[in-house]
């Protein structure tokens, strides 16, 4: 009987042996050595790049195509030639959920990506955390201000921190009395709550918070409850075509009421939309917004512009892209990627993952680099480095988020987005909830 | 209540527009049995057709008939090239419905490929406004309320006083019987292509007129908003397409102005839920019932 037990037991704890050793196999704990890669290494873009949003993926394009370009033209990492390879989320989570696995699933030599958007980031960043797949995260979606995923990355602010910059340059400006009027999609509205109480503790009052359907034919009765709250600035984002049809409703209802943006409504198709809507030069004169402050100029910018620049054959009309912030951080991010390889000796992201921050860190000693062909040579060294991108300074917290000071940008008939002011970053944490 | 009337007026443009795009979709299904998904592309294929005229320097209201031309021979020649084939195969409504959903993705990258992703405006003013009571109206949009109401007159009095509106109207019903007959039902099919595809781009130009901006994905977007005008009005019914558009236009407006702008479509398309709940078939219904596509 006892012999019996002792059998079964034994078969019990072989079963369970067995089916640990499956699950450790199955599951996604790094192994002790690095995976060895043959070819070409790819980063993708993963974006919108079709629907409401369809302008921020050309934007992250923008950024990667240049950086391969410059790691290539360096001898690769490792050896190996980089590429950019674009995935489509639609801006939208039922889209993006297979598109992350199938992207996962299918793509060789994944080493890295930039993205998710705020349009599919909560949906899709645990997916691509669990792959191991490091990733620069254009969202600005607060959930991520402590994130706890150990691949996910983010250079740029959260957008409740572009609301409470819009509040803070409105009130500066003397408005009093501002209409909330946002898309219902999750990345517009992430800019809310932050912005509606920044606002009030400024002292300002805010008449309307709207919400709004996007990409409709008619905003008339939303303008129409606009007119009737009588605000003396508009706060918005929301698609392209959404705002276009709502401002030029809104002028021919009532004339323009001065408009305060964020970052997406300096993005070129915007500026085309609403611009050919409501007119370049009302544009000029009622429009401004706010957009992470990235200096565009010095050495690590002029790499960057002049690759980019240089790019045209991948990248449509390369010039529309070079002071924007986002692109700008989208290039840093490959570069930081290819050194953090060479730091790790591999381009496998669950050993180079844990040099990404080292890349950028400001640490006594540290040669400063502005490329990747300098980073590459002072590794090559024997140095420490401390990378200073494109988009500025990179400070990374223990979030994995580096995030910085506002500028707020007119535009011009000529098509130039002068800075009309900052916002700096002690401002923005003393107004945030 | 200081809301609802100005409300209404903005509710009559929305359906001006709609109805002009339900009535053409829904004469394209009752006569050719196509329920072509296509259709909102074919719009901005037509408004990009006003857009090449316009930055020549046409003025816009030669543009929209322009577009009118483009539409009606685009979709002419949609329907003989490609359509026709699958008909002649024996495709069935559903696989049918499958191609037209692969025209209408096609049609829509040709025109990213052409025009590039970006947006695009019309050379137009919308002109004075004017007020009637508490609603108010530009000089344009009352052009393209008065285009609608033209548009469909002229309907009526196609099916009502023509041989091929009766023929057309035959070939609806019961095309087998229509041909034992003598109606030439290969030439009233063509001639249903060509009158849906002048209304859709009427309409394409219509839609960018009230949104003041498009790019190659616009008419998409106002698919459903016609299709359900369709649906609500019994599909392949004129006259309960016009209803359907007057309904879901005043529904979406009203909502939008005293409940919440976010659920404006939840508003109207809850409506059309009700609507069908009590006549699956829609407001009217006889075609909807003899073709078995009521809801």
């Amino acid at each position: 009987m006892n012999d019996r037990r002792a059998k079964s037991g034994a078969r019990i704890s072989l079963a369970v042996a067995a089916l640990v050793t499956l699950a450790a196999c199955g599951s996604n704990a790094p192994s002790a050595t690095p995976k060895t890669y043959t070819g070409t290494l790819t980063f993708a873009s993963f974006n919108p790049f079709t629907g409401p949003d369809a302008s921020f993926g050309p934007e992250m394009a923008a950024g990667c195509i240049p950086a391969a370009h410059l790691i290539n033209q360096a001898g690769g990492v490792l050896g190996h030639q980089v590429q950019c390879i674009t995935v489509d989320t639609r801006g939208d989570p039922a889209d993006a959920v297979p598109a992350a696995q199938k992207m996962i699933a299918t793509t060789q030599n994944l080493v890295g990506m930039n993205g998710p958007s705020s349009d599919e980031a909560l949906a899709t960043v645990p997916i691509i955390n669990r792959a191991q797949i490091p990733m620069f995260g254009d969202t600005g979606q607060a959930a991520f201000d402590k994130s706890t995923y150990d691949y996910f990355w983010r250079l740029t602010p959260a957008d409740d921190a572009a609301g409470i910059a819009m509040a803070i340059y409105a009130y500066r400006k003397g408005f009093r009395k501002g209409a909330a009027v946002f898309g219902n999609d999750l990345s517009s509205q992430g800019n809310v709550p932050n912005l509606l109480a920044a606002f009030n503790k400024l002292g300002g009052k805010i008449v309307l918070n709207q919400s709004i359907a996007l990409d409709k034919g008619s905003y008339r009765s939303e303008v129409q409850t606009l007119i009737g709250a009588n605000p003396d600035v508009i706060f918005t984002e929301a698609s392209p075509q959404t705002n276009a049809a709502y401002l030029s409703q809104l002028q021919q209802l009532h004339g323009m009421i001065p408009v305060i943006g964020t970052q997406p409504t300096v993005q070129p198709p915007w500026i085309k939309a609403v611009g050919g809507a409501i007119g370049k030069a009302n544009l000029a004169h009622y429009f401004a917004a706010a957009q992470p402050f990235a200096p565009s100029q010095g050495p690590s910018w002029d790499v960057y512009n002049k690759a980019l620049l240089a790019s045209g054959a991948d990248v449509p009309q390369p010039d529309q892209w070079s002071q924007d912030p986002y692109t700008e951080t989208d290039f840093d991010a490959i570069v930081i990627m290819a050194l953090a390889m060479i730091m790790a000796n591999t381009p496998d992201p669950a050993f180079y993952n844990k040099f990404i921050s080292k890349v950028v860190a400001d640490t006594p000693g540290a040669v400063e680099v502005h490329s990747y062909q300098e980073g590459k040579d002072a590794l090559g060294a024997g140095k420490t480095i401390h990378y200073v991108g494109a988009g500025g300074p990179i400070s990374m917290d223990a979030y994995h988020n580096s995030s910085g000071a506002f500028e707020m940008v007119g535009y011009t008939a000529a098509g130039d987005f002068p800075q009309v002011d900052t916002v700096s970053a002690a401002d923005i944490a003393k107004y945030k909830t | 209540m200081s809301q609802l009337i100005p409300a209404i007026g903005f509710g009559l443009i929305t359906a001006s527009i709609l109805a002009i795009a339900a009535v053409g979709f829904t004469l394209q299904f009752s006569v050719t049995n196509i329920l072509n998904l296509a259709y909102g592309d074919i719009m901005t294929a037509c408004a990009f057709a006003a857009y090449v005229a316009n930055q020549a320097g046409v003025n816009i209201w030669i543009c929209l008939v322009i577009a009118s031309l483009f539409g009606a021979v685009f979709s002419f020649l949609l329907n003989r090239l490609v359509y026709f084939q699958f008909v002649r195969r024996g495709t069935k409504l559903f696989g049918m419905i499958i191609v037209t959903i692969a025209m209408s993705l096609i049609i829509q990258n040709v025109l990213l490929a052409i025009f590039r992703p970006t947006f695009f405006s019309y050379h137009a003013s919308q002109g004075p406004s004017y007020t009637f009571g508490s609603m108010v109206f530009t000089a344009s949009q009352l052009a393209i309320i008065g285009i609608a109401a033209l548009a469909m007159l002229a309907v009526h009095l196609l099916s009502t006083r023509t041989k091929l509106g009766k023929a057309m109207r035959a070939t609806a019903t019961n095309p087998g019987l229509a041909r034992s007959c003598g109606v030439a039902t290969d030439r009233v099919i063509d001639a249903a292509w060509l009158v849906s595809g002048a209304l859709c781009g009427i309409a394409g130009v219509a839609v960018v007129l009230n949104t003041a901006t498009f790019s190659e994905g616009t008419g998409a977007t106002f698919l459903v908003p016609i299709i359900a005008a369709a649906v609500l009005g019994g599909i392949g019914q004129p006259y309960g397409a016009m209803l359907g558009a007057i309904t879901i236009g005043l529904a979406s407006e009203i909502a939008a102005s005293v409940i919440n702008p976010s659920y404006k479509d939840v508003v109207a398309f809850g409506i059309l839920i009700v609507v069908l709940l009590v006549r699956p078939q829609g407001i009217l219904s006889e075609v909807a019932a003899a073709k078995e596509v009521a809801a």
